[in-house]
């Protein structure tokens, strides 16, 4: 994998950080796509493992997401990039839909436009999802990937399961019943 | 309030929560009632301008400093979002530094299948609030498959979406 550019790797966070709505899930979807699926920058152990510890780190997941993502890419100074780089704009922009707050509430055409966008929120989820698992559906590994990712949605959905138990669970279940990819080296960072 | 107290609270706020909105009982404590520096009401104002932009819903913290010290508050609220991200890099150091042993690679591919269980769980609530009808119906299908089959840039589906709902807005 290519060393990232600062300068290109900044403008990725700033880009998916600040277009995307519907909150933090959609975001790492986006990242999903942007960093792993088109450029390659990181590969999809790493995505996970910065999934899964963003969900253990305090705070709000995606950026947690965003400095382990920057940190895999060009280090701390990386990380130190990411996380404004995904935050200060939108930040801004919600100084400025709190002072403007009343007069925005009777907006329909900016309603219909944010709705627009979290209905592609939703098909940009689920195509993460699947573009997440596709890699690893190979022969001799199908039917683990399938019970592990289902029985991860029915825990979620079925039993109300939060999510860190489940990942924590994914992880003993990956752990205990070995496929064969594990032999595959990860890279470190640069 | 003074800047560094305010950047304190709410720190203590977001980094005692994992997710999102979680952070919202401890504000509630610590500003409405123990410091009376913002009213119920600009809490409420504050949430739904963190979720009316784009980012995360955790920005609602930066509508609360906004609230209760101006722009100097917003920036404090900026910084106690930021703050605590960074305590990942060293977990990610320890458990990249093992993630060439294959049983620590397979509990890694564990965890993907997992996250991506998660993902397609999380889109429940987002789906039952916004795909309402035909047209976010085929909004939503349309990004399924632009992102799964092609290799379009996400900016354009975003684009895309963010007219279509424009037009029917305005048709």
């Amino acid at each position: 994998m290519p060393v990232v550019r600062l300068r290109e790797m900044a403008w990725i966070f700033l880009r998916i950080g600040n277009l995307t709505f519907g909150g933090g899930d959609p975001i790492m979807a986006a990242f999903q796509r942007e960093l792993v699926e088109r450029r390659r920058w990181l590969s999809p152990d790493q995505y996970a493992l910065a999934f899964a510890l963003a969900r253990v780190t305090p705070g709000t997941n995606v950026l947690a997401f965003c400095a382990a993502a920057g940190w895999f890419l060009r280090g701390w100074l990386g990380a130190f990039i990411a996380v404004p780089a995904a935050t200060v704009p939108s930040g801004l922009l919600v100084i400025a839909l709190t002072a403007a707050y009343e007069e925005l509430q009777g907006m329909r055409l900016a309603a219909g436009a944010i709705g627009g966008l979290l209905a592609a929120a939703v098909g940009m989820m689920v195509a993460a999802a699947w573009n997440l698992i596709r890699p690893r559906l190979v022969a001799g590994n199908r039917l683990r990937i399938a019970v592990l990712t289902l029985g991860a949605l029915v825990l979620l959905l079925g039993f109300s399961a939060s999510p860190l138990p489940v990942l924590g669970l994914g992880a003993a279940a990956g752990a205990l019943w070995t496929g064969p990819l594990a032999e595959r080296q990860m890279r470190e960072p640069s | 309030m003074n800047l560094l107290v305010l950047y304190l609270l709410l720190l203590k706020a977001t980094v005692t929560s994992f997710s999102g909105l979680t952070s919202l009982p401890v504000i509630h404590h610590d500003l409405v009632v123990e410091r009376r520096v913002l009213t119920d009401r600009e809490l409420n104002a504050a949430v739904a301008a963190g979720r009316a932009g784009p980012g995360p819903y955790g920005l609602y913290v930066v509508s609360v400093g906004y609230f209760v010290a101006g722009v100097p508050g917003a920036f404090m609220g900026l910084l106690a979002l930021m703050t605590p991200a960074f305590l990942i890099i060293p977990m990610a150091r320890y458990v990249g530094s093992k993630a060439n042993q294959p049983r620590i690679r397979s509990a890694i591919e564990g965890v993907l299948a997992a996250a991506a269980g998660l993902l397609v769980a999380s889109t429940l609530p987002l789906a039952r609030e916004s795909v309402t009808g035909a047209f976010s119906g085929a909004v939503a299908l349309a990004s399924f498959v632009l992102l799964t089959a092609t290799r379009v840039d996400i900016g354009w589906v975003m684009l895309g979406a963010a007219a279509a709902g424009l037009l029917a807005a305005a048709l």
